[in-house]
């Protein structure tokens, strides 16, 4: 990033993400302009709000008989365990104002975080990494928030977010991956590293490829790019510095048991 | 109880609030879904989905930053664009479809709260809401609006930007 982007030139790509139009490529570059800039996240943020409310317009419309079981049914099937039995032993449920549908009421005393299928585990996760990662101080959760907010406005697919630490297991940044046509990966360094030019380093099971530069001047700095993978299949991203100093996000912890 | 209690139930796993909250939102949401695929026994899919991922996602539901009802909204137009990408046959006239949704006659249909942008998108330049209309609702990019429309992309870049920025004027102005 020799030469910074400027708020003009993605001024109409930040549109698209409001609107959650936008191609990966531009959202990719959307998001790598709005680390260094308060101004544009608080743009999209805005923008985002209002293009959301544009949903209102849609008419109301009956779903067809059957609707509220068939979603609940879904529930039920994506709560329950492999194996377990359909309907475990569960207290009786407490009065309702409506009769509970017996499967609904099997699935109450299970914690569902447990038991999703993958896809679902792998967003819980980055959901969880993302929290920790994020009470680090008020400004990070901020940005970190404006990422995670961008990303569930974008697209809805699942996300990732680990923290990116040095050798001696000290968080200086964070990586943010993205499971989309294209998937990408994002990475921010903050402003306790050296500041100079580091490679982004992405490694799956198959490869390991530089995918990006990231410039850190005095206050941190971020960088994207678009990967040719399904963000599960990342297993590492590292930060090497022109120095030597290597920074290391460790993705293989996440995979499911 | 509100949807935000609910939803709060929803992230501790209570299948009876989700049960609630599909029940007080299912028109809503069933409604998007048509507007945007156009074929009922693909909407209710696409509504179904919608349902499933605000259960998994209902514990990252913040409400400072979006009603309820809003946050759905977005979940259930993703998943309707995400079909849309694949079924390109679907939704043939999103056109048609943006000019009905603001269009007068719908007006007996409409949700109390969709007023105040209603009333905004009619107040933009028509090209411009259409333009909002097709990227919001459709999921459309300024090139494939461009093609569809028959404008150079730069023009179908300005109309969104334009557009959203207007509106963004509109419902500060009608907040007070
Ligand atoms: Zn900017």
């Amino acid at each position: 990033m020799v030469d910074p982007t400027r708020c003009g030139d993605v001024a109409d790509a930040l549109a698209e993400v409001a609107t959650g139009a936008a191609s990966g490529p531009d959202r990719a570059r959307v998001l790598a302009h709005l680390a260094d800039c308060p101004d544009c996240r608080r743009e999209l943020e805005e923008l985002t709000r209002v293009a959301d409310e544009v949903l209102l317009v849609a008419p109301e419309h009956d779903p067809p008989a059957g609707f509220e079981g068939a979603v609940l049914a879904r529930i039920a099937a994506l709560t329950a365990e492999p194996g377990a039995p359909a309907v475990p032993a569960a207290p009786p449920p407490p009065p309702a104002e409506s009769e509970p549908d017996p499967v609904v009421t099997a699935l109450r005393p299970r914690r569902w975080q447990r038991v999703l299928p993958y896809a679902a585990a792998a967003a819980v996760a980055g959901l969880v990494g993302a929290g920790l990662v994020w009470q680090a101080t008020s400004e990070e959760r901020d940005v970190a928030a404006s990422y995670r907010e961008t990303l569930d406005v974008a697209n809805g697919r699942y996300f990732h977010a680990a923290p990116i630490v040095d050798d001696g297991g000290t968080q200086v940044g964070h990586v943010f991956l993205y499971q989309g046509e294209p998937s990408w990966v994002f990475t921010v360094l903050d402003d306790t590293v050296d500041p100079g030019a580091y490679e982004v380093v992405v490694t799956t099971e198959d490869w390991s490829e530089p995918v990006a530069e990231l410039e850190v001047d005095g206050s941190g700095g971020g960088a994207g790019a678009t990967v040719d993978a399904d963000i599960y299949q990342i297993e590492r991203v590292e930060l090497v510095g022109a120095g030597g100093a290597t920074f290391t996000a460790d993705l293989s912890g996440d995979s499911p048991p | 109880m509100s949807d935000e209690a609910l939803l709060a139930g929803m992230a501790a796993g209570d299948a009876d609030a989700m049960a609630a909250f599909v029940r007080r939102h299912q028109g809503r949401v069933y409604g998007l879904a048509l507007s945007v695929v156009g074929v009922p026994a693909i909407a209710e899919e696409v509504a179904q989905e919608a349902f499933v991922r605000a259960w998994r996602h209902a514990g990252n539901y913040d409400a400072r930053k979006a009603q309820a009802s809003t946050w759905l909204l977005t979940i259930t137009r993703n998943v309707a664009i995400d079909v849309l990408r694949v079924r390109r046959e679907l939704a043939v006239e999103p056109a048609v479809v943006a000019e009905m949704l603001i269009s007068p006659t719908n007006d007996s249909d409409r949700v109390a709260d969709s007023e105040r942008i209603t009333a905004a998108l009619r107040a933009l330049p028509r090209e411009q809401a259409m333009a909002v209309l097709l990227s919001v609702h459709f999921g459309l990019t300024a090139r494939e609006i461009s093609e569809k429309e028959q404008i150079p992309l730069g023009t179908a870049k300005t109309r969104i930007r334009t557009g959203l920025s207007r509106l963004r004027a509109m419902l500060e102005v009608s907040h007070g």
